[in-house]
């Protein structure tokens, strides 16, 4: 069933336009082809063009091919204020504050891995916490919390976790400079404690994949990836920390809705104007929290390596176990775009939608310069996953940004009830993907057909444009939450 | 009678919570809300965490109330397995349901709550729970039943 109300632009995108709903300041589009427009919840198409009506949007209110309802902003959602006249909203960037992804490659191929895929496995999930109620191993002071929140994934290469070369392979250096840990609740700080080097749970996960097709041999090979290579994958984000903090300015945001009197199609848009106390602190606590993230990824990435080199019984250098990049999908930051002819500095929102800056891109590092940002799109855990780069046409449609995931299509007890009576370990080791998971349910909730494949998801983003598709991963190794 | 439940929503979790009163309503959702985190199979009643929150609103309390817990859950690993309702101060209730124009801070509840820290050995986890969100939060009084929904960032 078509959508109603809502155009066709091209084979890519469809347009919901300005009188979709009175009050919207600029049209919404949304990346979906024939097919999965046929999956859309016209909730989220509705969400959409809620977030159209916000003080300062430019251009218009996007969505990706991954799009579901979200809390207030759909999942999916890129919107970009002007920094003058915009707002900043929680909403915008989620509860999961720079949840993201992380790819690791090796000079291993799938021959070399099959064989210990078991004990690979097994080691992971003993190395690397993960699950409900699970503790970290690293144990942080109030003082070493302050300097992680300022520092990123350069404290954790400071106290041993990995190397300075991981930085600049990691998106803004692992690190937002803007971070006030002072803006943080002790609550935040509690549940940070003992949550760094943590997995999580849901659809958080650590993958090992190996290279099964190559799209485009040339930007692979500058990637440094080949056929049949094995890389690891990191699925995670800032945890309880980010959680807490969304949490304790949900709550300023409600009253800051009435200090300012900005009107609202949905409460939980909640936000500030951009410049105000209540915009400032917001911003600096989540740069705070996205940076726990990137130490996060950057620990766990650590031990990754340590577990491959006491399997292989060598040095993770020697493995060539080398970062390839590291990308968030849950943030708002401050970039220059041009918008009507004029570089203008904007607030980019990507609730669920990874940035993917094009050839010669300033923030761009200098490896990355001539090719482009890596784009890292995990998929669920029996289909693929896949590595992009980001290109030109993103940063005049997009802001520079694409898709993020696959996006689930049943709910999670949609899902526990397809399982029943299944084993959805056994399914997947018959398929040679060896599983593991910290609890029972989650299995089930995961499986693929909760999931959109994440094939098609890629394909849109990459037939509008907005990335190119460089190869496409398939799990051999699964440990999830 | 039923004392809540699950709703199934794509990509998040819900409870739909029933009781005789606000206090038992709260109690309600609390314990939903622990079902969805863990099996209660085996929690003992070993500990006690005392708990405050406040609110402008009814709503607001219930998702102050229920973050506190994910609170002490995710902090701490404290899982509750039953709970007294200490003091229940809701203008609501006096007002005989009326909305009123209630400013902030003038709901409070505190409570005790009973039971032990979480232990992955021990115990079945199932969901991690993000947060208690503002989305589709509703609470609505019939008579002497009460009936709320809550939806979590999972």
């Amino acid at each position: 069933m078509a959508v109603e109300n809502v155009k066709r632009i091209d084979p890519s995108r469809i347009e919901v336009p300005l009188d979709y709903k009175p009050g919207m300041k600029v049209r919404g589009v949304i990346y979906v082809d024939e097919v999965l427009e046929q999956d859309l919840e016209p909730q989220s198409i509705d969400q959409v063009a809620n977030v159209a009506m916000l003080p300062g949007i430019v251009q218009s209110s996007l969505a990706m091919p991954d799009i579901h309802t979200g809390y207030g902003f759909a999942i999916g959602g890129v919107a970009a204020f002007d920094v003058r006249e915009g707002i900043i909203s929680p909403g915008g960037v989620g509860y999961d504050i720079n949840c993201g992804v992380r790819l690791l490659k090796s000079n291993l191929t799938k021959g070399d891995v099959a064989p210990v895929i078991k004990d690979l496995v097994a080691a992971l999930q003993t190395n690397i916490p993960s699950g409900v109620g699970s503790k970290g191993r690293i144990r942080l002071d109030a003082g070493n919390e302050k300097k992680l929140l300022i520092k990123g994934a350069r404290w954790a290469v400071e106290q041993g976790f990995g190397h300075a070369e991981d930085l600049e392979r990691t998106e803004s250096g692992g690190c937002l400079d803007g971070a006030d840990p002072s803006l943080i609740s002790a609550k935040a700080y509690e549940r940070g404690r003992a949550q760094q080097g943590t997995l999580g749970s849901g659809n958080h996960f650590l993958e090992i994949q190996f290279v099964d097709e190559v799209y485009d041999e040339s930007a692979a090979n500058a990637l440094g990836l080949f056929e049949h290579q094995i890389t690891v994958m990191i699925h995670t984000g800032s945890r309880g920390f980010g959680h807490q903090v969304c949490t304790d300015f949900l709550e300023v945001m409600e009253k800051a809705v009435s200090r300012y009197k900005i009107e609202l199609p949905d409460r939980e848009l909640a936000c500030a104007p951009f410049g105000s106390p209540e915009a400032e602190n917001y911003l600096a606590a989540m740069q705070a929290a996205a940076n726990y993230a990137w130490a996060n990824r950057q620990c766990i990435m650590h031990w990754v390596r340590e577990v491959f080199g006491s399997i292989f019984r060598m040095s993770p250098a020697q493995l060539g176990m080398q970062l390839v990049y590291d990308v968030a999908h849950n943030i708002a930051k401050i970039e220059e775009h041009v918008v009507n002819g004029r570089k203008t500095k904007l607030i980019v929102h990507r609730k669920g939608a990874t940035r993917a800056f094009p050839p010669g891109h300033p923030e761009l590092p200098d490896i990355y310069k001539p090719l482009g940002q890596p784009v890292l799109i995990p998929g669920d855990m029996g289909r693929a996953s896949f590595v992009l780069l980001g290109t030109e046409k993103a940063m005049k449609e997009t802001f520079g940004s694409t898709c993020h995931g696959a996006g689930r299509v049943l709910s999670r007890h949609q899902a526990i009830r397809k399982a029943k009576g299944r084993a959805i370990w056994r399914e997947m080791e018959d398929r040679g993907i060896i599983v593991r998971s910290a609890g029972r349910e989650t299995l089930a909730e995961e499986m693929s057909e909760a999931y959109k494949d994440v094939s098609h998801v890629v394909d849109v983003v990459h037939n509008a444009g907005i990335s190119r598709k460089v190869a496409r991963l398939r799990p051999m190794g699964v440990v999830k939450g | 009678m039923e004392r809540f439940e699950v709703l199934d929503i794509a990509g998040d979790v819900g409870l739909k919570v029933y009781g005789g009163d606000e206090r038992e309503l709260f109690v309600h959702a609390a314990l939903g809300m622990y079902s969805l985190v863990a099996s209660a199979e085996g929690i003992l009643e070993d500990r006690e965490v005392t708990v405050s929150v406040k609110s402008g609103s009814l709503e607001g309390l219930l998702v102050s109330w229920l973050n506190e817990l994910i609170f002490h859950f995710d902090a701490y690993g404290f899982i509750g397995k039953r709970i007294e309702i200490t003091r229940f101060v809701s203008p609501l209730a006096v007002s005989s349901g009326g909305a009123g124009t209630a400013s902030e801070g003038d709901f409070l509840l505190e409570a005790s709550v009973f039971g032990e820290t979480f232990d992955p050995i021990r115990h079945e986890g199932k969901l991690l729970i993000k947060a208690a969100t503002y989305h589709r939060l509703s609470i609505r009084r019939e008579g002497q039943h009460w009936e709320a929904v809550v939806i979590f960032d999972i």
